[in-house]
C-alpha cells in the first residue's frame, strides 16, 4: 500500500463554522499529525474556487487522499468527490467530517466546539487512510414493464410507456379493468361522469398493441434485479407464461372498509344501511330507492367510516368527505324534496377545488351534523312503528352539545379505503415493504413517494396510500416517466458501497439472509455459505452488524475503516484528561 | 334525553326571511362580538346551530332571539357572510309565528297575498262604516262650521261610538296579545322540566317589565345609540297616542281650537314629531340600506313603516284641516286615518311586527326568571 498523502480542509462556511469554532486552530493542530501533507481553510469549501483548490493542491502536492470538514455528507459528500476524481483520485478515497450540523450550529461554548472540530476531523483523517478505490457499476434495462393492477392507475401508467414505444405486461386479478373507477357513477369536484372517463382509457388499453394484459391473474414470485426481473405468471391457474421485465409498478389498488365491524351502524343488520359503494352502484342504476322499493324522505350520509378511528384506522382516507359532498347532488337530482343529513367529523377539503365544491354543496338546504370520533359514534336502531321514518340515527352532536335522533329512511356509510388484502402476496413478491397500515412504503415520504427502497420497483395509487383520481393518475404518470428514463439510458448505475460474504469465515446461519431489508442474500447450499446479490445490495450494513461470524465485510464501511476513525475520535479530547 | 330533529323545520323556516343558514361553520365571532350575549344566554350562534340542525323544540323555547336589539356587528364581522343578524331577526318572526295560537301569525308572515287582503277587508269595513253605517244612524257630513271656524269632527265622528270601538279593539288586541304572552311563558319557563321558578322571583322581578317597557335599556347597549334614541322617541310617541286615543279620546278629540299651549295640543304635537323622528330613521335607512340593521327588509318590515307612516300623515291632516274649517278634506283624511290604523292595530299588534313591544320586555323579564330558576 502507498503511502498516504492527505490533504485536509476545513470550511469556514461563511460563518456558520468559523462563529464557533476556531478554524484556523482547528487545520493548525491536524496539519501536525502523521501522513497529513497539509491543513487549510477556507470560506466555502463547496465553492467552485474551493473545489479547485482541492484540484491544485492534489495535483501540487502529489495528494492521495483527501478530507473535508464542513456541512453534513448529505449535502456536500457529492460535489467533493467529484472535485477528487477530477483530479485523477478515485471518489471513494475521500472523507468528509461534519462539523456544522453536529458542532457548530449546536454547541455554544467556542473552545469546546473547537475541540469537537479536531476530533471529528482527527477520526476522518484516520479513517481516510484505510479507504480503497471502488469502481462504479452499472447494469442493463430490459425495456419491458409489469405493471401489478388495471385499475386507472396501473392503466395511465401503461398507456404512458406503451406509448412510448415499450412493451408492457398489465396483471389483472379479476376478470376485468377499470378498477374501483369503473363502479362510480359521477366524480368530484367537477360532478363530471367516470364512466365517460375512464371507457375511452380502457379501450385504449386493449387495444395497445405494445400491451399485453392478463386478467384473472395473480402474481406469486418474481426473482431477479432492477433491470432484470422475470416471473411465471399463471393464468386461470392452468396456463403458465414467463415473463421478462426490468422495472415493475405495482397498482394494486384498495379495499373497502367492511363496515359490518362497527356494531353502532348496523350494517348487514339493517337493509337500508348501505356503503358508498353500494350506493355509487345504485346511483349507476339512475334510482334512489330503499330495499321496500320507496323513495327515501330522509338520507343520511356517515362520514368516517372506519377512518380516523384508533379502533379501526387511525388514517384519514382523503376522498370521502367530498363524495358525500358529490352523493348530495346526486340525489338532488333524483330527489328534489329529499332531507339529506350530513354526519360529519370534521370536514376534510384540501385538494384543488375541493373548498369551492364543499361551499358550493353548503347551499343545497343540507342538515351538517357534527359527531365527535373519539368520544362516541352515532347509533343507528329501527324506528318505532308509530315514527315516520325508517330508522333512527342518535348521537351527541358535537357543534351543540345536544344529544339528538335523527329520523331517516337510508344510511350511506362513507367506508375507508383499506389496503388490498392479497398485499402481502405481492409484496414479498416484489420485495417491498409495507407501513404499520399495509400501505407499501414509499422511497421517501416527500422527495420520492414515487420509488421503493427496491431498485426498479414503483408504487402508484391507493395502494401507497389513500388518494383520489388525480393524485393516482399523477402518480402513475410520474412512475411511468422514471421507467422510461432508465429505459432510455439502457443502463442503471447500482450501489457500489455494497456488503460481500467471505465464504471461509461462513458459518451457514443464515442470520443474514433474514435481516437483509432488500432480499440481496442467498443461501448457497453448494458452498454453505451466504452469496450477496450486489446488484440488489444498498449497502445498509444490516448483514455485516448482524453477522456472528464476522464473515460480512460492508464495502467502504470495513471494521478496519470504523475502528480507525473510533480511534480517531478518542484519541484527541482524552489526552487531556 | 335526545331531542328529536325536524328535518322539515328548514322548509318552515325559510318563509320567515331566513336564507341559507349553512353558510355558518360555527367559529363564534358573532357571539363574541355581541354585546348583548351573556353567559347562559349566548347568541346568536347557539341558535344558528339549532336552526341548522332543525331543533324545533328548543328553537321555540328560545328568549334568545328576542334580547338581540340587531346593532348588526355579528353580520359585519361574520367570516362567512352567514348573516347572523338577518337570521335573528327572522328567527323573531317565527317565533311571533309559534306564539301565535290561531295561526294567522304564520299567515301573514308567510302570505303577502293574506296579509293584504286582510288589511283591504278591515279598510273596507272602516270606510264602509263611515260612509254607509254611520249617515244611516243619522250621523252625517256636514259642512256647517263651529263658532270658531272649526270643522265639526264630532257630528261626523260621534265620541261615544269612536271609543266604544276603540276600547272594543283594544280589548281583542290586548285579549290576543295576553294569550300570546302566556304561550311564550310556558314555552320559556313552564316547559322546562329541569328547573322551576318561585312565585316570589315572578314578583320580584315584574319591576323589569315595566321598566324595560319604558327605557329599552337593552337596546342602548347597541353600539349605536342614536338609534335608541330614535326607537325611543317614536315609543313614546305612539303610547302616548295611544293612550290618549283609547283612554281619553273625549279630551282629545275635541271640535273647540284649544290654544297652542294647551296640554292636548303639545302632547299630540309631541306624539307627533316622536313618530315622524322615528319613522324618518327607518325609512331612510332601509331606502339607503348603509346600516346593517336596514339592509335587509321583510315585506312585514316595510308595511308596518308605511302604514304607521300613512296613519301619522294623515293625523296631522285631520289637524290642519279641521282647524281651518275644511270639513271634506278633514273627513276623507279622517276616514282614510281610520282605515290604515284600524288594519294596522288588529293585524300588526298581535300577529306581525308590532307584537315585538310586548315579547320583548317580557323576554327581559323571562330571562331574569331564567337566571333566578332553580332545579327541579
Amino acid at each position: 500500500m502507498e503511502e498516504p498523502r492527505i490533504g485536509v480542509y476545513i470550511c469556514w462556511c461563511g460563518t456558520n463554522i468559523a462563529k464557533m469554532v476556531d478554524v484556523e486552530a482547528v487545520s493548525a493542530e491536524v496539519g501536525k499529525l502523521p501522513h497529513v501533507v497539509l491543513a487549510k481553510n477556507y470560506k466555502y469549501m463547496c465553492s467552485d474556487p474551493g473545489q479547485e483548490l482541492i484540484v491544485k493542491d492534489i495535483h501540487g502536492h502529489q495528494l492521495n487522499r483527501v478530507v473535508v470538514a464542513a456541512c453534513s455528507p448529505r449535502i456536500h459528500e457529492l460535489t467533493f468527490r467529484k472535485a477528487v476524481e477530477k483530479a485523477g483520485i478515485n471518489p471513494y478515497l475521500f472523507e468528509m467530517a461534519n462539523i456544522r450540523e453536529q458542532d457548530s450550529w449546536v454547541h455554544t461554548d467556542r473552545t469546546e466546539a473547537t475541540s469537537k472540530a479536531i476530533d471529528l476531523v482527527v477520526a476522518a483523517i484516520r479513517r481516510v487512510q484505510f479507504h480503497e478505490p471502488l469502481q462504479k457499476r452499472s447494469v442493463n434495462v430490459d425495456p419491458a414493464t409489469l405493471i401489478i393492477g388495471g385499475g386507472i392507475s396501473g392503466m395511465v401508467a401503461a398507456l404512458e410507456i406503451a406509448n412510448a414505444g415499450k412493451k408492457v405486461y398489465l396483471i389483472e386479478k379479476t376478470g376485468r379493468l377499470g378498477g374501483h373507477v369503473i363502479k362510480f357513477d359521477l366524480t368530484f369536484p367537477h360532478l363530471s361522469s367516470a364512466r365517460q372517463m375512464i371507457r375511452p382509457i380502457l379501450q385504449r388499453v386493449e387495444n395497445h398493441p405494445n400491451i399485453d394484459v392478463f386478467l384473472n391473474t395473480e402474481i406469486r414470485d418474481v426473482t431477479g434485479y432492477i433491470g432484470n426481473f422475470k416471473t411465471t405468471i399463471r393464468i386461470n391457474e392452468t396456463e403458465s407464461t414467463e415473463l421478462r421485465f426490468g422495472n415493475i409498478i405495482a397498482a394494486v389498488g384498495l379495499k373497502p372498509f367492511d363496515p359490518s365491524k362497527i356494531e353502532e351502524y348496523g350494517y348487514g343488520k339493517f337493509p337500508d344501511v348501505i356503503t358508498s359503494m353500494e350506493f355509487e352502484e345504485m346511483l349507476g342504476t339512475g334510482q334512489v330507492l330503499t330495499k321496500y322499493g320507496k323513495e327515501p324522505r330522509n338520507i343520511a350520509i356517515i362520514h368516517c367510516v372506519g377512518s380516523r378511528n384508533k379502533k379501526y384506522h387511525e388514517y384519514c382516507s382523503r376522498t370521502c368527505c367530498m363524495v358525500a359532498l358529490k352523493f348530495v347532488h346526486q340525489i338532488r337530482a333524483s330527489l328534489p324534496s329529499a332531507n339529506i343529513f350530513e354526519i360529519y367529523a370534521d370536514m376534510r377539503a384540501y385538494g384543488k377545488g375541493h373548498e369551492e365544491f364543499y361551499a358550493l354543496t353548503t347551499h343545497k338546504q343540507i342538515i351538517f351534523l357534527m359527531y365527535d370520533q373519539q368520544e362516541r359514534l352515532p347509533v343507528i336502531s329501527q324506528a318505532d312503528r308509530n315514527d315516520n321514518c325508517n330508522m333512527v340515527i342518535r348521537m351527541n352532536e358535537k357543534l351543540s352539545g345536544e344529544s339528538i335522533e335523527v329520523p331517516v329512511d337510508m344510511v350511506i356509510l362513507m367506508v375507508n379505503m383499506e389496503a388490498h388484502e392479497n398485499v402481502k402476496e405481492v409484496v414479498h413478491a416484489i420485495g417491498v415493504s409495507l407501513c404499520g397500515n399495509q400501505f407499501f412504503i414509499e422511497k421517501h415520504p416527500k422527495l420520492d413517494p414515487v420509488a421503493t427502497t427496491t431498485g426498479g420497483v414503483y408504487i402508484v395509487g391507493t395502494c401507497q396510500g389513500p388518494k383520489d383520481i388525480p393524485d393516482s393518475v399523477s402518480q402513475a404518470r410520474a412512475a411511468a416517466a422514471r421507467i422510461l428514463a432508465t429505459i432510455a439510458t439502457g443502463s442503471v448505475a447500482v450501489e457500489v458501497t455494497t456488503a460481500s460474504t467471505n465464504e471461509k469465515l461462513c458459518c451457514g446461519c443464515q442470520t443474514c439472509v433474514k435481516v437483509c431489508p432488500y432480499s440481496a442474500i442467498s443461501y448457497n447450499e453448494e458452498k454453505r455459505s451466504s452469496e450477496v446479490n450486489e446488484v440488489l445490495c444498498k449497502g445498509c450494513g444490516t448483514c455485516g452488524s448482524a453477522c456472528p461470524a464476522g464473515a460480512i465485510t460492508s464495502k467502504h464501511f470495513t471494521d478496519r475503516q470504523i475502528l480507525a476513525e473510533i480511534e480517531g475520535i478518542m484519541s484527541m479530547s482524552f489526552k487531556g484528561v | 334525553m335526545s331531542i328529536r330533529v325536524n328535518p322539515d323545520l328548514r322548509n318552515e323556516l325559510i318563509q320567515f326571511g331566513i336564507g341559507d343558514w349553512n353558510a355558518c361553520y360555527h367559529c363564534g365571532t358573532c357571539t363574541a362580538i355581541c354585546p348583548l350575549s351573556e353567559e347562559g344566554f349566548l347568541f346568536p350562534r347557539k341558535k344558528i346551530r339549532l336552526m341548522q340542525m332543525g331543533l324545533q323544540g328548543p328553537l321555540e323555547s328560545s328568549v334568545e332571539p328576542w334580547l338581540c336589539y340587531y346593532c348588526g356587528d355579528c353580520t359585519k364581522t361574520c367570516p362567512r357572510d352567514a348573516n347572523p343578524g338577518e337570521l335573528m331577526m327572522s328567527l323573531r318572526r317565527y317565533l311571533t309565528s309559534t306564539y301565535d295560537w290561531t295561526g294567522l301569525s304564520k299567515k301573514f308572515y308567510t302570505s303577502k297575498i293574506w296579509e293584504l287582503a286582510w288589511i283591504l277587508f278591515f279598510a273596507a269595513l272602516v270606510i264602509i262604516s263611515f260612509l254607509v253605517i254611520l249617515p244611516s244612524f243619522g250621523y252625517k257630513f256636514t259642512t256647517e262650521l263651529t263658532a270658531e271656524g272649526g270643522v265639526k269632527l264630532n257630528s261626523f265622528a260621534p265620541i261615544p261610538i269612536i271609543e266604544a270601538f276603540d276600547w272594543i279593539m283594544a280589548i281583542i288586541v290586548a285579549t290576543l296579545l295576553i294569550s300570546n304572552i302566556l304561550r311564550m311563558y310556558y314555552k320559556i319557563i313552564w316547559k322546562n322540566s329541569t328547573t322551576k321558578v318561585s312565585l316570589w322571583v315572578h314578583i320580584r322581578e315584574f319591576w323589569l317589565l315595566i321598566f324595560n317597557f319604558a327605557v329599552q335599556p337593552k337596546f342602548s347597549k347597541c353600539d349605536d345609540k342614536r338609534y335608541w334614541g330614535a326607537h325611543w322617541f317614536l315609543m313614546s310617541g305612539y303610547t302616548i297616542m295611544f293612550i290618549v286615543i283609547v283612554v281619553f279620546l273625549p279630551w282629545f278629540q275635541t271640535e273647540k281650537i284649544l290654544p297652542v299651549w294647551d296640554p292636548q295640543r303639545w302632547l299630540g304635537y309631541y306624539a307627533t314629531f316622536g313618530l315622524l323622528f322615528g319613522l324618518v330613521i327607518a325609512i331612510f335607512g332601509r331606502l339607503k340600506k348603509k346600516d346593517i340593521k336596514f339592509r335587509f327588509s321583510h315585506v312585514s318590515d316595510w308595511l308596518f313603516l308605511v302604514m304607521l307612516t300613512l296613519t301619522v300623515i294623515t293625523g296631522i291632516f285631520i289637524h290642519i284641516f279641521r282647524i281651518n274649517g275644511m270639513p271634506m278634506a278633514t273627513y276623507v283624511s279622517y276616514i282614510t286615518h281610520m282605515a290604515v290604523l284600524v288594519p294596522m292595530i288588529l293585524i300588526e299588534v298581535p300577529f306581525s311586527k308590532w307584537s315585538h313591544l310586548a315579547y320583548r320586555p317580557f323576554a327581559v323579564y323571562f330571562t331574569q326568571l331564567k337566571k333566578n330558576a332553580v332545579l327541579k
